[in-house]
Parts: C-alpha cells; structure tokens; sequence
C-alpha cells in the first residue's frame, strides 16, 4: 500500500481494482473436517425442525384426536368388562 | 465443471420425494460454494459452518416446494444462504467491522498452501472496505470473485437483470475507488 504517485485514467484505475478484488478474493477450500461435520449434522432433525413439527397443528390435532379416541376405547372396553363381570358375580 | 454423470433435474426430483441420499449428492455439489459465500459474508470460520448446515437443514426440509421456473437450484440455495446471513447479521444487531484475525486464511483452490499464509496489506484494506458496502454489494462481489458467475447468473440469484448487475457492478467498483482516494491509497498494478 503505497500513497498516490502517479494519475491514472479512471479505466486504468478499475482495472486495477478489479485484478486486486480477483486476488483477494478467491475461493477457500473448507477442511475436510468441516465438510464432515456438516454432513453428520444436516442427517439429524434440528432444533428448527422440531419446532416446526410442533407448530404444525393439522398434525398435533390427529395426534392428540388418535390419545383421545384410544383412552375412550379402553374406557368402554373397561366399563364392559366391569360390568359383564359384575353381572357373573 | 459439469459433470456429465450428474443429471440435477433427476436427483432434484428424487430427493424432494425425500429421498436422503440424492439430497447428499446435492450437498457434496453445493457445499464449498455455500461455504464460501457464508464465510466471506460474516467472516469467521464457526459462524460459517453454523450458517452453512443451517441452509442444507432448510434446504431439505422445504425441497419439495422448489420447483425450476428458470431459477436454478443453485441460486434458490444461495437466496436461502443470503436470508441466513441478513438474519445473522441483524441478530447481531450492531453494523460491525470483522477484525482481520477473525477471517482466518484458509487455502485456496489450486494454490499451495504457503502462497496464502500471508494475505497482503493491500488486501486486508481492500477486505475492510469490502465489509462495510452494504449487503448486496458485498453479495455480487462474492458472487462474482469467489463463486466465478457470471452477470446473467448472480441475476437470477439476486432477482435482478443482467443489465442491472452489470450496472450495480459498475458502481460499486466506483464506490470502492472513490474510498480508496479518500483514504490516499493507492493499489499497485499487478
């Protein structure tokens, strides 16, 4: 980095610029280490994923409609069994 | 460089069916790029690799709702990555300058090693100046340096004719001149 000298013509002036912008910057090559990580962690559900799934309420309401429809289910089944085995004794 | 083994329409269409494995070819094809486009835009290597798995995470969770309508995947993978990085930034919340230590020099493609040990004066000064345009400017110089594209292609990535980008490039290098005078600098011919 040196102080201005010389007047160039603004094309020169670009030009140069531009071979200083093509040499600083250059593409990096990440580690293998890194790459690897990234591959290790885009196979797992993320914490965004997750908090999506929970947001998704067309799923929670089955979800939460299938608990209900199952615990009724066993209720009756219980309440039949009660009271057939009630009526035996 | 093309690969003509890679048939991108077919495994873009076998891995939004969720299949796991063509995505991981997606990724091995995309993830030096992304990589670098992330690490130049926030400058340090952790924050990168964070950012970076975050946009094939999203990527993959919402392939099925990309569909070609002449915007390449390429580019809806850099618009995702460019989201990130605005809301890193503004998670941030304060406009800073990445202290040259934190944009440690990792090898370049093609070069050995001990060439890019050292990155010059010059070019830490032109880094500096490069941090502080704003976003879209730093965004087409990435894309245009680092990623290699062309006019047409950093377009269709930021939403922008050919024409524009060509003048947005235009006055960017002016901008980046005019600060160079500004600050009585001068870069040397090559």
């Amino acid at each position: 980095m040196t102080k201005r000298k010389t007047t160039k013509t603004s094309t020169e002036e670009l030009d140069v610029l531009e071979a200083h912008l093509a040499g600083t910057l250059q593409p990096v090559a990440p580690s293998k280490e890194i790459v690897q990580r990234l591959r290790v962690r885009i196979q797992m559900p993320n914490r965004e994923e997750i908090v999506s799934r929970l947001g998704d309420w067309y799923r929670l309401f089955f979800v939460f409609g299938g608990v209900i429809s199952g615990m009724m289910l066993l209720l009756t089944v219980a309440r039949a069994f009660y009271y057939l085995t009630g009526r035996k004794g | 460089m093309a690969d003509p083994e890679f048939n991108e329409e077919e495994i873009l269409a076998l891995a939004s069916q969720g299949d796991r494995d063509s995505f991981g070819q997606l990724y091995e094809r995309y993830v030096e790029r992304i990589f670098n486009y992330v690490y130049y835009r926030t400058g340090n290597l952790h924050d990168a690799e964070d950012l970076t798995a975050r946009v094939f995470q999203r990527a993959m969770n919402h392939i099925q709702k990309y569909t070609d309508r002449g915007v390449p995947f390429s580019a809806w993978l850099y618009r995702i990555a460019h989201n990130l990085v605005a809301n890193w930034h503004r998670d941030r919340s304060r406009k800073q300058e990445i202290p040259l230590d934190d944009l440690p020099i990792l090898p370049t493609k093609g070069d050995h090693p001990e060439k890019n040990l050292v990155r010059s004066q010059e070019q830490e000064a032109l880094l500096r100046m490069i941090r502080k345009l704003p976003s879209e400017r730093q965004n087409l110089l990435i894309l245009k340096f680092v990623e290699n594209m062309s006019n047409a292609e950093i377009g269709a990535i930021m939403g922008r004719s050919e024409g524009a980008v060509k003048s947005l490039y235009h006055r960017t290098l002016l901008a980046l001149r005019d600060q160079l005078e500004d600050q009585n600098l001068n870069l040397e011919g090559e």
